[in-house]
Formats: C-alpha cells, structure tokens, sequence
C-alpha cells in the first residue's frame, strides 16, 4: 500500500479539475501534520502568482534542498510573506512554510491548508527536522521602514539549519503594496567568529547579525 | 548472562506482540506476562500469569517473586477500549504503581521502559501543534492524565533505582485487531466529525508500536520519545477514505453524539473527542534517529488497512448452512 502523495516540500503543476475533485471526495489527498494540503496549495499557487508579481534577484542563495530559514522583513498584512513565497517558488520550486498561522478557528485552518505554521519555537523546529523551508517574517514595521526584531522562534532555529537574508520591497508606481514586489535574497547569516548556539549570548548575537543582514539588503535596494 | 522480562499487560495487542518479538530474541533469557485476560497469539517460550492489576498485592508478589532485569509496561488501559474509562483509569493506577513499586525493591531492575501516548500534551493551542519531547505536557483528558501519571512513576522509580528509564509516546494505534475507541468510531457507517474544524491527526500502526518497544529495550531508550506514522489525515478524509459519511457535530452537542455512538457500538472516550476537535500530531524525528523507526507506515495508509477490516456480518447457524 502507499499514501497518495504529494510532495510536501516541492511545488506540483495543478492537476486537472476533474481527478482532483474525484480524489478530494475520496479523501486521496496527502495532509501532513501542520496542516498542509499540498494539493489544495498547488491548485491556489497561480492564483497568487497572478495576484502578487514579484522580481528575484539572488535567487541561488535559497537552497534548493534540505531545511533552510528564510528572515525577511514585513509591513502590516500578508504582502511581504505572500511576495516571499511567490519568490521562493519561483527561485527553487519550493513550498515555503511561513511561520504565524494565526489562532482563530477558520483562517487559521485556511493558512495551515496553505502551508503556514504557528510562531511557536517547538513547530519551527520540528518543520526545520522535518527538511523544510521555513519563513520567519521579522517583526512588522507598520509603515514598512526597515526590518523588525528577530522573534524567539528563530532562536531555537540556530541549530537546526543555515538562515539565509531576504528583503522584500514594494517597487510598484507610488511603491503602494498593491503593486509589485521585489525580493533579493542575501548570503546566508554568519557570525565572524565560532560561537556556542545553546549560549543565549550568542542566539542573540546571531538574530541581531540576522537583523542587520535584512536591513543591508533593504538600504542596498 | 541472565535477562530476566516483564511484560505487563500482555494480553493486549501490542502486548502480546511485543511478547513475540522479545521470545525471539536471544538475550532475553526468560519472558513473562502478566494481564487480566491472556495473550492473543501463540506464545512459544514465554510464560503467562493471570493477575487482575485490580489486585494489587498479589500482582506485587508475583513481581517481587521474578525480580525482573526489564519491564515492558503496557499496562496501561485506554478507557472505552476494553473496558469503561473508571476501570481503565483503576487497572492502570494499580498496574503501574504495584509493579514498578515491587520491581524497584528487588534491587534485580536495570530497565524499565512504559506506552504512552500524544494526549499526554492536551489539544494544541494554536502555539504548539506538532510537539517535540521538549513540549510541555498539558493534558486536558482523563487518559493523557493516566499517561503522564505512568511516566512520572516510571520516572520515580528511575531515580529511586538510578536506571534508564523510556517513555515511548505513541500517536493513537489503530488496526484490525486492536481493540480502540477511535478505530471503532471510524468504522460507523456514519462519522461524527467537528463542523467548525478538520485538524490532522497522525496513527501508528501496531506493528511499528511492537518494534520500537523492542528498540527502545535494546538500545536503552532514556527519556520521552514520540512514535508517530508518517505524514496525517483529518476527521473528514479519514471517513471519505473509509467511504463514510461524515457527520458535522456543532461545539455544543458532542454529548448528545457521544451517547448515540455509544448506542451504535462505538463509545465515544473524551481523549478521542478531543482528537476529533483539536488534532493529535507529534514530531517522531528522535524515534527515526535512535530507534531506527526510519520508514514509519504512513498515517492514510494505517487507515487504509483499518477499513480493509471486513465489516462484522451475521454467521449463518449450522443447521441454515445445512438446509
């Protein structure tokens, strides 16, 4: 016997209407244990390719395999991690997993269906030990100025994977979030000399590195 | 070198499956069992006491009497499985708390490893929806309650003897010959499910819960450790898959459902009503990296053989069969 499945980490071309809808009434569908349904994301996945035009550049720095974390800044909504995917997607082919699924009953559900995880540090890690690639917005800066603070989640991600940088940008005419977005992505975090993970001294360290590296890539734009 | 074995609880399932596995295992020099009702399969070697965990000194006895090296506590009871959630809550307390307590004394103990189970970490809370071992348990059930109590004394009598102790947290073991409030649910011909949510749910399939329980024997498991299938399922598949129907229940009547399952044959415990709810997932990586469970049988693929269970059809008698 085997599942049917889809991968969980890749993005499939949509299949075609009517098997899908035969396999959803079956129940044939693979759901992993955030909450995805990698069917069901791959079927919205032009519909936010056509609603969010996005520009790549540095897009090699996305590791095209194995558990990796994105940190990017954001502004007030679900423009700039919708932008990060959209790019992610189209830099490897990969399915992001963007942390802060809210905790209400429906949307909550219908991000998880989509791919997001809860802003939890234990859900970071155990995303990151199951290979995938996980964005942490940085905290929101309302009036898109600059990058955030790093949350607590990404500490307990030191250990568990390489961080890679990401700007995301409104480029559109009056730069509105309606408009396009351009993404860079920099070279992954590191510290320039060895440093203990488990030492919080250091974590800090690490997510304040993080913090500037988002915002050098911001000013560099 | 003698290994002396007990394995508590072995008239159940996995008990006696994981009784077969350790029989066929060269440095376990002596198996025996003990449960209120006997084994399921053929045992070739091992041997097999009758004691009602219920009698509590005479359970005790027979454990001061073995002086076990290893126990294998599967004495753990689910409510509504085999029994109403009162005796199962009973038959646990005294079965855990009158072997560990006996086996502790007799100073022969060098390990000692329990079944727990995901509901020692209560529903998820929007913050923390696939826990590790590092999660803190919160269990909001009468059985994830039971669970947690068993490692607490299993982790008492670790440092009473100064002995490994592990506590393999299974994701609910489902299949054709377990007897499990949640398998039966699913096999209604209709299936009560939440109408607000369809949170995953993550099975293990008996087998793999029997060879990590050996596992965890044999490479000295410490600690906490999920045992999960791969990949999840939620209420509204898990009965399209079996081609139910799915019956969306509102917050306020699952009381009202849960007597009327209990009428069709499938009692409803509040540890499956809260699966049903909230979802019940784990982060297995620690079971695939130390007790080498790197190829789990996946989630749908346990329901899948849950459902090829022929349903419960009328015998003919002997004398219709003749005419």
């Amino acid at each position: 016997m085997t599942a049917d499945v889809l991968d969980a980490d890749r993005i499939a071309r949509p299949e075609p209407p009517l098997p899908a809808l035969r396999r959803r009434l079956s129940g044939r569908y693979p759901v992993d244990p955030f909450g995805l349904d990698p069917q069901l994301a791959d079927l919205c996945v032009p519909l936010f390719a056509a609603a969010v035009r996005v520009r790549v550049s540095g897009g090699e720095h996305v590791p095209p395999t194995g558990p990796a974390v994105i940190v990017s800044n954001r502004g007030f909504g679900v423009a700039e991690p919708a932008a990060l995917g959209v790019a992610v997607q189209r830099a490897s082919g990969r399915r992001l997993r963007v942390v802060g699924a809210p905790d209400l009953r429906f949307v909550g559900t219908a991000t998880r269906r989509l791919g997001a995880i809860s802003s939890s540090g234990p859900d970071v890690a155990s995303a990151l030990r199951a290979g995938h690639l996980v964005g942490i917005p940085l905290a929101p800066t309302w009036l898109r100025t600059g990058a955030g603070d790093a949350p607590l989640a990404v500490a307990r991600a030191l250990t568990l994977a390489p961080i890679v940088p990401a700007a995301v940008r409104a480029v559109g005419r009056f730069g509105s979030i309606i408009g396009s977005w351009g993404v860079t992505f920099g070279p992954m975090v590191t510290l320039p000399d060895p440093y203990d993970p488990s030492e919080p001294l250091a974590a800090a360290r690490f997510t304040e590195a993080m913090r500037r590296a988002v915002g050098a890539l911001l000013s560099a734009g | 070198m003698t290994t002396r074995v007990l394995v508590t609880g072995m008239g159940g399932e996995l008990g006696t499956r994981v009784a077969q596995l350790i029989e066929a295992r060269d440095w376990a020099t002596e198996v025996v069992g003990v449960d209120f009702v006997p084994p399921r399969r053929r045992l070739r070697r091992a041997l097999f006491r009758r004691i009602d965990p219920r009698d509590a000194d005479r359970q005790a006895a027979f454990v001061e009497e073995y002086a076990p090296h290893v126990i294998a506590h599967f004495g753990v009871y689910e409510p509504a499985s085999r029994m109403t959630p009162a005796s199962a809550r009973e038959r646990t307390y005294c079965c855990t708390t009158a072997t560990l307590s006996a086996a502790a004394s007799t100073g022969a103990l060098e390990y000692v490893v329990v079944r727990s189970g995901l509901e020692v970490y209560g529903p998820p809370t929007g913050r923390v929806s696939v826990p590790d071992e590092d999660a803190v348990p919160a269990p909001t059930t009468p059985y994830g309650r039971s669970l947690l109590a068993v490692e607490a004394a299993a982790r008492g009598v670790a440092l009473r003897c100064g002995i490994p102790v592990g506590a393999l947290r299974y994701a609910p073991v489902v299949g054709s010959h377990v007897p499990s409030p949640l398998g039966r649910m699913l096999r209604l011909p209709v299936v009560p499910v939440s109408a607000i949510s369809d949170p995953p749910f993550s099975l293990l399939h008996p087998d793999d819960a029997a060879h990590t329980m050996v596992a965890a024997i044999e490479r000295r498991l410490d600690g906490a450790c999920n045992v999960v299938g791969e990949g999840a399922a939620t209420p509204w598949q898990a009965a399209r898959l079996g081609g139910r129907v799915p019956l969306p229940v509102p917050p306020g009547l699952w009381g009202t459902v849960g007597r009327a399952s209990e009428i069709a044959g499938a009692a409803l415990a509040p540890h499956v009503v809260d699966l049903i709810r909230h979802g019940c997932t784990g982060d297995g990586t620690r079971a695939r990296a130390e007790l080498g469970l790197t190829r789990p049988t996946p989630t749908q693929d346990v329901l899948r053989e849950l459902f090829d269970w022929a349903d419960v059809v009328a015998i003919a008698r002997a004398g219709e069969q003749a005419a």
